[in-house]
């Protein structure tokens, strides 16, 4: 019975139901997709698009009037605003070492919690922690650690009689920028790690045993069997933790709101300031479109990756 | 020969590289968890101990005052708001997420692939790309320092990677399985529902707990869109009560810590599931 049931059913998707079959599955189709792409469309994609627009303009936020000033907003902050350049060099710097230091630190983990030993476990939880944390507790915590005088990394220093390295990590104007990029390391490694596991994954065991038979030791099998497979895992690594560095804000917001003298400011905190406390709207979202840009730069192989399996 | 000459010697040499390996690999964990260790350490010392001793040494005496006096002093208003925030924006998220997803892998239509390259942008967004146009929007809207307005808001940039995990998921459902059901006369809405979400429970499950962990996390939206303190989530209540009580280190790290505790037990219980979503995302 069954069977005929379904047979009569095959027969259904033809030329002479295929009209109101399609207009069905349109309906359908909709259904489906319309929430997902109406609300990602209204709270993602149009701001996007009005934030470039919004740049061409002088305006305060507030008044009815904007003044249409075309390119000059990009133009006052290449030539004229020192903040910005200062943003500009803080995150090329956040970059250059968000690039080398969470990713090899990451593989590193990996490829010595990849083996299976007793309590291997344990420890990949153990590096991986940091990263379920949110970047503003992260903040918080390295804080404490770099507290002047209770501070955990001076006592430290004290203790092992470098008295001379102590220092108000936080508060000297040329460096301070550093030790928020190394709480962010702190938890920036656990994506890399866990990609990089997973990626480990993939490689058969039978290559590293012939490449042991041949006599290759260690370094050479990383070198020219381990690395060589992961190339499409370290792209993905690097793409994403460069999509990230730029995104950084949060951590820097918790643990020096851009001072001492602005010298921490990223392009995104002087985004916030500039808009929100200054009234600068303009400004504020033409530096928003160039964090933007140098975004897409870093994510075209990324998105390029995404996109080809189909 | 030499096999047989070298065995005692070699048996004793992998016992002490075994040995090596664990000091270095134990020594390694304790410097990478000693942020976290400072933070139970200065959570559970009272403010005297802390002053006189700094945050790492054997407490005194263990104060859980600390913790309820952080809990009464704001931090139970903010974790609430951050489980109501949560509870509502990852089911709604994920039931959009998928249904889109499963539109795009077994619906097709000629448009799949460029409607999911539209969805991916929002990936590499910054945010701060979208935040004045957002600011007027949800002026417009009343919806300024509100939870429902700040729940939109994560729901709508959760699309681009709810969608990536889970139409990575559905790819894997063979389109063989969905033909029959179709065959069958199932509807769409019977397939989805009855066939394809529960065979995506392991991405369904996976994707929870990565959407959970991030938005019980997220700070610049609630920093934007919140205003009043009774309205602020965890991270952004813990930077402020930061910014107001930046001497009293003791209540802070519990306040911190109890903040962190509920991502500590996702993550103790659920963690394959962190790897499994992950690599769902990439592959």
């Amino acid at each position: 019975m069954s069977t005929s049931a379904k047979s009569s059913k095959t027969a259904l998707p033809t030329s002479a139901s295929s009209k109101a079959s399609r207009g069905s599955r349109l309906y359908l189709l909709c259904v489906f997709l319309a929430p997902a792409l109406l609300i990602y469309s209204v709270v993602v994609v149009y701001p996007m698009v009005d934030s470039a627009y919004l740049s061409l303009f002088r305006w305060d936020g507030i008044s009815p009037t904007k003044l249409f000033v075309g390119l000059q907003n990009y133009l006052i902050l290449f030539t004229q605003n020192d903040v910005f350049w200062i943003g500009l060099k803080n995150n090329a710097i956040w970059l250059v070492i968000a690039l080398l230091l969470p990713t090899s630190i990451g593989l590193g983990f990996a490829l010595v919690l990849n083996t299976r030993f007793r309590g291997s476990h344990l420890f990949r939880s153990i590096f991986y922690f940091p990263a379920v944390l949110s970047l503003a507790v992260v903040g918080l915590i390295w804080t404490w650690l770099y507290e002047p005088d209770l501070g955990l990394l001076n006592q430290v220093l004290g203790a092992l009689g470098l008295k001379a390295l102590e220092r108000n990590w936080l508060a000297d104007p040329g460096t301070a920028i550093y030790p928020v990029i190394v709480a962010a390391t702190w938890n920036g490694v656990g994506l890399p790690m866990l990609l990089y596991l997973a990626g480990l994954q993939t490689i058969p065991v039978e290559l590293h045993e012939a490449a042991k038979v041949e006599g290759a030791g260690p370094i050479r099998r990383f070198l020219y069997v381990t690395f060589p497979l992961l190339r499409e895992t370290t792209l993905i690594v690097l793409a994403i933790t460069a999509i990230n560095a730029l995104k950084a804000y949060d951590i820097v917001y918790a643990m020096t709101n851009g001072g001492p003298a602005n010298q921490t400011q990223l392009l995104s905190t002087w985004m916030y300031f500039l808009t929100y406390n200054y009234n600068q709207v303009g400004l504020g979202t033409a530096i928003a479109v160039i964090l933007f840009s140098l975004t897409i730069i870093f994510a075209i192989p990324y998105m390029r990756f995404m996109t080809r399996k189909t | 020969m030499s096999q047989a000459l070298s065995k005692p010697a070699h048996f004793h040499r992998k016992w002490t590289k075994g040995a090596l390996f664990y000091a270095a690999l134990l020594l390694a964990a304790l410097i990478w968890f000693t942020p976290v260790i400072t933070l139970i350490l200065t959570a559970v010392k009272d403010a005297g101990d802390f002053a006189v001793n700094g945050a790492f040494s054997v407490p005194k005496s263990i104060r859980w005052a600390n913790f309820s006096e952080a809990w009464e002093t704001g931090v139970k208003n903010y974790f609430w708001n951050s489980v109501i925030v949560t509870g509502c924006k990852v089911p709604i998220g994920i039931i959009l997420e998928s249904m889109a997803a499963f539109a795009l892998t077994h619906m097709e239509f000629k448009w799949a692939d460029r409607v999911f390259a539209y969805i991916l942008i929002g990936l590499i967004v910054p945010i701060q790309m979208t935040l004045v146009p957002l600011t007027l929007l949800m002026n417009a809207l009343n919806l300024i320092d509100t939870l429902t307005g700040l729940i939109i808001l994560y729901i709508g940039f959760g699309i681009p990677f709810g969608v990536l995990v889970m139409r990575g998921f559905f790819r894997t459902v063979p389109t063989a399985i969905i033909e029959a059901a179709r065959i069958d006369g199932a509807s769409y809405f019977r397939i989805f529902f009855r066939i394809a979400l529960p065979l995506a429970m392991p991405a369904v499950v996976s994707l929870c707990i990565l959407d959970g962990v991030a938005t019980w996390n997220e700070f610049i939206l609630a920093q934007i869109f919140l205003r009043s303190d009774s309205n602020r989530t965890l991270p952004l209540g813990l930077v402020e009560f930061y910014t107001q009580f930046s001497t009293q280190y003791d209540q802070l790290a519990a306040a911190v810590l109890i903040s962190v505790i509920p991502v500590v037990l996702v993550f103790v219980f659920f963690q394959r599931y962190f790897v499994r979503g992950m690599s769902g995302a990439v592959k």
